[in-house]
């Protein structure tokens, strides 16, 4: 829905800023702009030769209090444009606070707060805070591209790069811009076209595995574990849930699995799914694939189980919310839902970073909800703190340098997810694991916060996890081409 | 409500006769070769029809005594089943249980769970009516006199403000409503049938029964009046602020307990309220064009056919997905709508509007 | 005439677009305010270039009170207000004049984008284009929208009050159903990425280099340095004056006429021999048109859609608009876009400036405390966390709800929009002294 919101006694209101943004303005945006608009380009990479690469010292990091990622050296002089002063690095989220996907953002943006709190006190950046601009896109595409212009913008909203970028649809119309404006984003979204070097992925940082991919493990695995021969696949239309079909088909294809029932594009959230649960019951498969959301995910498991489906389910990341288990389906989805993600989950695995991260929340948001989110937020901090430190060791911590340092990265989650490149060729560096969990009802602890011990209902079967469909997969274009 | 006076030269009536017969060779057909299925798909679309009937009924007494159409219908049902949700699952009384928690004191009490249950729900639809009065005394009654395009557009702007509200509350979870029949039901050869079906089925009844019987007391004869001519009305004594009132405290008790069905099977699986809730209010409009925007037994009939024709389209059109694109089932209200107002402009039993020069 | 504005000499004299100086004078100085609205750098590139231009200081530094607005953030909400005006002008057609109240004008903003998209977006393996230029795709996006206009007012045309707006809401859902099916993927995209939309540039052809550029930077004709979004703007607001001109003629001619009177009274309308179902088509096609144009303006400035975005919320901020601004009026209407598209960005601004004052000290921290909640200590309404576990609401679902509020407080308070506040002003100082 469009933010079209808004209206504390709205005249006042209008007079109020109309005074407070002209001041701003004529100090900052004005001044400095004719100047700066040729400098960052010209001076890409002075630095990158001689900075000190990546020391990959594995030693054990202070896990104590501090997320930080084995940090390179900054360098001496380090050279900045928009979103960097002496004191200050901008990081911009431009997220959906309000619109359809706000309950899971919110949780992912508050716990990058967390995360960053903890970088600030333990010193910054390269010896600055990092700030952030929050901005709120209400999941509206213009919405999204007017908070993109004014964090793009040189004003004192400007940031060096974006640590989340909500939505597909969003994040894609905003590409070419980026490309433009010599800005990176995370979006949170793992469409396989994301990866593609020369299309939309140009400045896109896609983490973890594509919905593809994902789904190529989550099939094989579940195949191999369940003896299945034949498969039903139900997904949305459009560039989730045909990437994640398409990614099982790849799979069922290689494995000699007959597709019964194909319902590839099949699934509209919102309207009645009869049709889908007929034909779904009708070819009665061994194992289900779903690339869905959580409500639909659980009208047609619902259903399906209801008229005798007696299959065993998995789905991409996205198709399951633990909070299903609070409903009449958590029995139904106990027994017979097996959840795939990209990222370890909250207490099912220990790992230093799984460690500091439940310390973290704990420190610095102890009445936030219990949620799996927080990985999100943390691995998106991760894989940002990755490039600024590196863009700083690298003495370039403008726009393009950010951009540069984006090919000597490598992030590692500290366990909380797979480890990540973006250097050389898609194939070299995609991620190809998953994990697979079992979905466990008496490990759901439900209404609790992060402070209390809880789960969010998983056990872990697998992960991280290569099938072999998926390790030995060419990646040359996205698995769905979306127009 | 209109006689069956069959007229083979005026078109509606045979478009009506033709959609009877086809329906008629078709329910054959399936009986024959599918009757377990043919007779789950029957209940499943009464089911789904209550719900859209409920829905509808608060629509058409509202519009009856205030001439509004009410946008808000459908956040007004997400919030009333929310306040369902408090008061059986958290154990706290609504709308204060949005800041601070009081117990809800019949659960202290004993006996059996589901008196318990019921009784809470009772207490929810109290509170749901009062929030109807609470919307009518500041937003409505103000526009008394006003144009009506106006009060409509009103109705929009809570809509958004209650959902808003509505959804912040319900955020990520699934706020379950804990129904004594749970997800249960039973088999019949292939197809599954819900307890829900059977409970939705039997609210609608009620609801239409009551309304029946108070439209022929003092206060809906009065109400009757009202929608006929408020003027008229008030010249006679009528209290027209009351009758107002009365008509959106019903309203939004309709909208709660139709709420309360679009969590339950065969809308939802989970019995919880997710932030979608108020989108099947949406579905329900065309329920009340199709019967006629004044007509109470256009809404029982529009919201069945429109939740016959949508479920009976998605079990038996399923294979035809390649050409009608995936999720049509979501446009088959509207489309059955669009049909319908061709054949008559001003739905099966509405009142023509009397156009004067 | 001067001092005389309600004295009219002839039917001509009354019915001029503006018809008192007063009106001139103003319409002269919002054109002007309008166009120069993005300049706060230099317009002209050196001092040799026309010296005496750039000693006008309005040029050389921007006008003051409006000066934010050149900003690039402000520049997209105020681009977004002048494509909205367009459509907003086409539904006050429709409903504002011939009283037709639709809910489906964000399907004919749809069809107009897609119809546009096809004509000149480009042509990959899985969407249509034909790559045709502006001068070809814009109008034909309009074109495409009044067909579908004119096929769909035969059913409109039976149809009164709110049954027409329920059937018009059916359209918008319709039209998100037909994106979806295998033949509407190839107009419109994938569904959940949506498809690339032309640009604006202006060709003669399929030519490489635009007459015009106006998606880049760049100087125009050689000297007039403009960035792409000042570029942008200053074609959207050409544009949009043109688009009130014609708004403005439709409402004063036989059709307008005959428009009025089939709201105010449609059997006394045909009556006196004005064919409803003709005008009512003709109010179909053109409110469409506009919705057409509008929407490849809104398409194409967006540069990549889903079909999703021409959804009923779309439609209902038209409907919102017209209301606020005032039904039936083309300054109404304007005032009206101008007031629902910026409100949200002043308010967006508001709430940081409150928030940012909420950390220094003093007066003015303990005022914004009131509202601004920031922990345990202080109970304002609204939350500086962003994710809140119940009450307080964080800032942007508040600023939803005071939306929603504020449509609300504005049709109890002023029913008649802010066209009624500019006449309550204008006659004020009209009786002035004597106004009470």
């Amino acid at each position: 829905m469009r933010k079209l919101t808004k209206g504390i006694a709205p005249f006042l209101a209008l007079a109020l800023v109309a005074a407070a943004c002209g001041g701003d303005d004529d100090d900052t945006a004005t001044t400095d702009a004719p100047a700066a608009t040729d400098a960052p380009a010209a001076t890409d990479a002075p630095a990158a030769t001689d900075a000190p690469v990546a020391t990959d010292a594995p030693d054990a990091p202070d896990t104590t209090d501090a997320p930080a990622v084995t940090s390179p050296p900054p360098a001496a002089e380090i050279l900045t444009d928009f979103g960097v002063d002496d004191d200050v690095i901008r990081v911009g989220l431009n997220a959906d606070l309000s619109g359809i996907f706000a309950p899971l953002v919110t949780q992912i943006v508050a716990g990058q707060e967390a995360y960053w709190d903890i970088v600030n006190d333990n010193g910054g950046i390269a010896g600055r805070q990092v700030e952030l601009v929050i901005k709120d896109s209400g999941y509206d595409v213009p919405t999204h591209l007017e908070n993109y212009a004014e964090m793009a913008d040189e004003g004192p909203d400007g940031v060096i790069m974006f640590s989340q970028s909500t939505g597909s649809p969003h994040t894609a119309a905003t590409t070419e811009s980026l490309v433009k404006d010599n800005l990176l984003a995370i979006p949170l979204s793992w469409y396989s076209g994301w990866a593609e070097p020369t299309q939309l992925g140009s400045n896109v940082m896609e983490l973890y595995t594509s919905y593809c991919l994902e789904a190529m493990n989550g099939v094989e695995y579940l195949a191999g574990e369940n003896s299945a021969t034949t498969i039903g696949i139900v997904s949305f239309p459009g560039e989730y849930g045909q990437d994640g079909a398409q990614g099982a088909k790849k799979a069922a294809e290689a494995l000699g699995l007959e597709v019964v029932y194909d319902g590839e594009g099949a699934v509209v959230p919102g309207s009645d799914q009869t049709p889908v649960i007929t034909e779904l019951v009708a070819a009665n498969p061994d194992i289900v694939w779903a690339t869905l959301n959580p409500g639909t995910l659980a009208e047609i498991l619902g259903g399906a189980y209801q008229q005798g489906l007696r299959a065993t389910w998995s789905g991409n990341s996205p198709s399951w919310n633990y909070q299903l288990l609070a409903t009449d389906l958590g029995p139904i989805a106990d027994e017979v839902y097996w959840h795939s993600t990209y990222t370890a989950l909250w207490g099912a695995v220990d790992s230093p970073g799984m460690t500091a991260m439940i310390e973290g929340m704990r420190a610095k948001q102890p009445d936030a909800v219990l949620s799996d989110s927080y990985i999100v937020s943390w691995t998106e901090g991760m894989a940002t703190q990755a490039v600024l430190e590196q863009a700083a060791a690298n003495g370039d911590m403008t726009r393009a340098g950010a951009v540069a340092a984006l090919q000597d990265v490598q992030v590692d989650f500290q366990g909380l997810a797979p480890d990540q490149t973006w250097s050389g060729a898609p194939n070299d560096y995609i991620v190809r694991e998953s994990y697979i969990y079992d979905v466990d009802i008496s490990k759901f602890s439900a209404g609790a916060t992060v402070s209390e011990e809880g789960g969010t209902g998983f056990t872990l079967l697998t992960g991280p996890y290569v099938g072999e469909i998926a390790g030995n997969y060419d990646f040359q274009e996205a698995c769905f081409k979306a127009g | 409500m209109a006689k069956l006076n069959f007229d083979a030269s005026e078109p509606s009536h045979l478009v009506g006769l033709s959609i009877v017969v086809g329906g008629a060779i078709f329910s054959a057909y399936e009986l024959a070769t599918g009757a377990d299925i043919y007779a789950t798909t029957l209940l499943k679309s009464l089911a789904l029809g209550s719900v859209y009937a409920l829905i509808a009924l608060g629509t058409v007494l509202i519009f009856k005594a205030t001439e509004v159409i009410n946008f808000a219908q459908g956040a007004m049902a997400m919030v009333g089943v929310l306040f369902i949700s408090f008061m059986v699952a958290d154990g706290n009384l609504p709308i204060v249980g949005f800041f601070w928690e009081i117990p809800n004191p019949i659960y202290e009490l004993g006996g059996p769970e589901w008196i318990k249950w019921f009784l809470s729900v009772i207490v929810a639809l109290v509170f749901a009516a009062l929030l109807g009065l609470l919307i009518e005394r500041l937003a409505i009654r103000p526009m008394i006199g006003e144009p009506l395009f106006s009060v409509a557009v009103i109705t929009l702007g809570l809509e958004i403000a209650l959902r808003v509200l509505a959804n912040d509350t319900v955020k990520i979870n699934f706020r379950s409503v804990d129904a004594p029949w749970g997800n249960g039901g039973f088999n019949i050869g292939d197809g599954f049938v819900n307890w829900s079906y059977f409970a939705a089925m039997i609210t609608a009844a009620i609801a239409f029964v009551a309304v029946f019987f108070f439209y022929r007391s003092r206060m809906g004869i009065a109400m009757r009046a009202v929608a006929h001519d408020q003027e008229a009305a008030m010249a006679q004594g009528i209290n027209i602020g009351r009758v107002f009132a009365i008509a959106w405290g019903a309203g939004a008790v309709l909208a709660a307990m139709g709420g309360l069905f679009a969590t339950q099977p065969p809308v939802k699986q989970t019995g919880a309220v997710d932030t979608d809730v108020a989108l099947v209010a949406f579905r329900a409009l065309p329920a009340v064009i199709l019967g006629g925007l004044d007509s109470v037994q256009g809404a029982l009939l529009g919201g069945l056919i429109v939740g016959t024709a949508e479920i009976y389209a998605g079990q038996y059109l399923s294979g035809q997905t390649a050409w009608l694109g995936s999720g049509y089932p979501l446009i088959v209200p509207y489309f059955v709508m669009i049909i319908g107002l061709l054949v008559r402009p001003y739905g099966l039993f509405g009142t023509p509007e009397i156009r004067r020069v | 005439m001067f001092l005389r504005p309600n004295l009219y000499t002839s039917y001509e004299a009354e019915v001029q677009i503006l018809p008192t100086y007063t009106k001139k004078v103003l319409a002269a100085i919002g054109i002007i305010l309008l166009l120069l609205i993005p300049f706060d750098i230099p317009l002209i590139t050196s001092a040799t270039d026309l010296p005496l231009l750039r000693n006008i200081p309005v040029i050389s530094n921007g006008i003051p009170p409006l000066r934010f607005l050149g900003d690039n953030s402000w520049l997209r909400v105020l681009d977004e207000a002048l494509i909205f005006g367009i459509a907003a002008l086409g539904i006050n057609i429709l409903t504002g004049m011939a009283g037709q109240v639709s809910l489906g004008h964000a399907f004919f903003m749809g069809v107009g984008a897609y119809s546009g998209a096809v004509l000149g977006g480009v042509s990959t393996s899985s969407v249509w284009g034909w790559n045709l230029p502006i001068w070809i795709w814009l109008p034909g996006a309009g074109i495409g929208a009044a067909l579908v206009g004119i096929v769909v007012s035969p059913v409109a045309v039976r149809l009164r009050g709110l049954y027409l707006a329920i059937v018009t809401l059916g359209l918008v859902f319709l039209g998100i159903h037909m994106s979806n099916t295998t033949w509407g993927r190839h107009i419109a995209g994938d569904p959940g990425l949506g498809r690339d939309f032309p640009k604006y540039d202006i060709r003669l052809w399929k030519e490489e280099a635009p007459l015009i550029t106006i998606n880049d930077d760049g100087k125009w004709f050689g000297f007039l340095d403009v960035t792409d979004n000042q570029k942008k703007y200053l074609f959207l607001a050409v544009l949009f004056l043109v688009f009130i001109l014609l708004a403005k003629n439709v409402a004063r001619t036989r059709t307008g006429r005959a428009l009025q009177a089939i709201r105010d009274r449609d059997i006394a309308a045909e009556v006196m021999g004005v064919p409803e179902f003709k005008y009512k088509l003709i109010a179909f096609a053109t409110s469409s048109f506009f919705a057409g144009i509008a929407g490849a303006l809104f398409a194409s400035f967006a540069g990549k859609l889903p079909a999703s975005q021409f959804s009923l919320a779309l439609s209902v901020e038209f409907i919102a608009i017209l209301l606020i601004g005032g039904v039936g009026t083309v300054s109404g209407t304007v005032m009206g876009t101008f007031f629902v598209v910026l409100t949200p960005k002043f308010v967006e601004s508001f709430t940081e400036w409150l928030a940012d004052k909420t950390d220094g000290g003093g007066v003015s921290a303990k005022l914004a405390e009131v509202v601004i909640s920031t922990g345990p200590g202080n109970q304002g309404p609204i939350s500086s966390a962003i994710q809140t576990p119940g009450y307080p609401l964080n800032v942007f679902d508040w600023n939803l709800v005071l939306y929603g509020v504020l449509i609300i407080l504005f049709l109890i308070f002023e029913p008649l929009g802010l066209y009624g506040i500019w006449i309550k002003i204008r006659n004020y100082w009209k009786r002035w002294p004597f106004s009470y």
